[in-house]
């Protein structure tokens, strides 16, 4: 079997498995799908850009807000998936615009000013509100159905793996990874950088805008401050290292983890959450630098053959100077 | 042909802050020409290169190829122009197959151009240059002197018209120096590449080129036969010593 086909495969076998999951499991668990659907969403598309370019981008909670908002404003006027096409198309274009300012900085300079350019929109909207509407936040009337939005946000998980398996084969994801390579030398061999990056982080600038214009209507009430935060955009880069940015499955797999994680940990111990989270991703990056997605059998028998080793040399040495 | 060079630069300049490493350097290329470019260290050698694949902008001074100008273009645009160039640190992508590396080019500037049975596919160029029992390995784990090979496979993956060569026989023995002038040689003869080699071993590359461009401190001070060259006063003052002109 091709691993594109294996791939496919499970991907199937996984939706078909997580879109019987509301008919029988209880509230809380739905509740915690949800959640793993949007990491998993986020983190599969970030993964497809900023994994193989190596552009960092904190910029995730800028599009994620943008779709909420949109949605927010839309939803009286228009039906449910136009609302959603019309958060990931403003959530695109307002990326075009953000990529063809920064995307020439490479490394921290980039990561930086994604972030500052999320704060600016951010505090820009909570300006507009104040002037323009006269209240900061929105209650949302026209809210679907519970299994709507949950088969919604499984669909653009779906579709987000979809598109990762389909990019990589392309050109396309071929041009990402020369760039994330060597973008010089990837340039003189013919590749035009400047539209592929632009291309890509429009790419996931959209999956973003559609992530949040149907998590928007699961809170009912939004304001700036909690669509645009910012913490939004660093969980996705987190999951997503810790799961491996370059991999297919890797974000995927830590979404479900964290989201576990975040669900069991958050309302009983919020600090003991953080911390096995930041001690996850320095394991990862110190141990696991291709993620939880290059974790092999094999690697964990070299672990226990280093763990071992180093304890016979810690005893042959305590027995040395025992002598 | 069109009656313009297929390569041009006219008058280029390239300044880093006050450091001026090329000064209003002029060149035509043409088509199946075999030229070399030599010159002390720092005498702006890769810095013109680098201008004339468009890797660095001049800060004056025009780029044409075929008669279109490129002035300030993306390297991609002189790529697909069929301007292909090496690197004098071997570029290649590291965790990518030998013959993924040449594929690369092959889907970008390569992909709608007109080649020659020699350039047909990936195994036909890994033929050229000898790569085909290394096509599987990663490029990461074979010789640097493969490498540099590799490199030029890279560059022929665009199916270029003109080829820029960076000290590609810099490191290697004297055998693969001889296997890769007669490489070079054979690209020029077989494809009608118009090859400009850069190196900083004079012997070797007077030896095989049919031009030579001198370089020193960012100024051109000779462009002629290899003959003229060792010959000429200033450039024997600046570089070479009487020794070698008394070799030639």
């Amino acid at each position: 079997m091709k691993p594109t086909h294996r791939d496919l495969l499970v991907l199937f076998a996984l939706a078909g498995w997580a879109a019987a999951l509301p008919h029988y499991a209880s509230e809380f668990v739905v509740s915690m799908a949800l959640t793993c659907l949007m990491y998993a969403t986020l983190s599969s598309s970030w993964g497809l850009f900023c994994g193989s370019t190596r552009y960092l981008s904190l910029a995730t909670s800028a599009f994620f807000g943008i779709g909420a908002y949109t949605s927010a404003l839309a939803l009286e006027q228009m039906p449910w998936l136009a609302a959603i096409g019309l958060g990931a198309a403003i959530a695109a274009a307002v990326a075009v615009v953000m990529g063809a300012a920064v995307l020439h900085l490479r490394g921290t300079y980039f990561a930086v000013l994604t972030f500052g350019m999320t704060e600016l929109i951010r505090h820009a909207i909570t300006y507009w509100e104040k002037q323009v509407t006269g209240t900061v936040g929105r209650v949302l009337m026209v809210v679907p159905e519970r299994d709507t939005i949950y088969l919604t946000l499984l669909g653009l998980a779906v579709l987000a793996v979809l598109t990762s398996i389909a990019v990589r084969r392309s050109r396309f994801g071929l041009a990402m990874a020369g760039i994330g390579a060597d973008e010089q030398r990837a340039q003189t061999l013919g590749v035009n950088t400047r539209l592929v990056k632009i291309a890509g982080f429009a790419l996931i600038a959209a999956f973003a805008g559609a992530v949040g214009a149907a998590m928007s209507v699961r809170w009912t009430y939004i304001d700036p401050h909690t669509v645009f935060n910012p913490f939004i955009g660093f969980q996705t880069v987190l999951i997503a290292l810790i799961g491996g940015a370059a991999t297919l499955w890797g974000p995927l797999i830590a979404a479900v983890v964290f989201s576990v994680l975040a669900e069991t940990l958050r309302l009983q111990a919020p600090q003991i959450y953080m911390m096995s989270l930041g001690l996850l991703l320095i394991l990862c990056v110190l141990y696991l630098p291709g993620g939880l997605a290059s974790l092999r059998a094999q690697t964990l028998r070299q672990w226990g053959d280093d763990i071992r080793g180093g304890w016979r040399n810690l005893f042959s040495r305590k027995a040395k100077e025992a002598l | 042909m069109n009656g313009h060079p297929l390569l041009e630069a006219r008058d280029v300049t390239v300044r880093f802050g006050g450091l001026t490493a090329v000064d209003g350097v002029s060149a035509a290329f043409a088509p199946g020409e075999l030229a070399g470019i030599i010159g002390p260290n720092g005498a702006g050698k890769t810095t013109f290169f680098n201008a004339l694949s468009g890797v660095v902008m001049p800060t004056s001074g025009e780029l044409f190829a075929q008669g279109q100008r490129l002035t300030g273009a993306a390297p991609h645009r002189f790529a697909q122009q069929g301007v292909a160039r090496t690197f004098q640190t071997p570029r290649v992508f590291a965790e990518l197959s030998v013959s993924a590396n040449i594929n690369f080019g092959l889907q970008f500037a390569g992909r709608h151009r007109a080649a020659s049975w020699l350039l047909k596919d990936e195994t036909s160029i890994l033929n050229l240059i000898g790569l085909v029992d290394q096509a599987a390995l990663p490029a990461a784990a074979i010789t640097p002197s493969q490498q540099r090979l590799l490199e030029i496979g890279m560059a022929l993956a665009t199916r270029p018209k003109l080829l820029l060569l960076d000290e590609v026989a810099a490191g290697l023995t004297e055998s693969e120096v001889e296997a890769m002038a007669q490489l070079i040689r054979r690209l020029r003869d077989e494809l009608d590449l118009t090859v400009i080699w850069i190196e900083h071993a004079v012997t070797t590359l007077l030896k095989h080129v049919e031009r030579v461009i001198v370089l020193h401190q960012g100024k051109k001070i000779a462009d002629g036969t290899p003959a003229e060259v060792v010959r000429n006063a200033e450039v024997i003052e600046a570089y070479l010593g009487d020794e070698m002109a008394e070799a030639a």
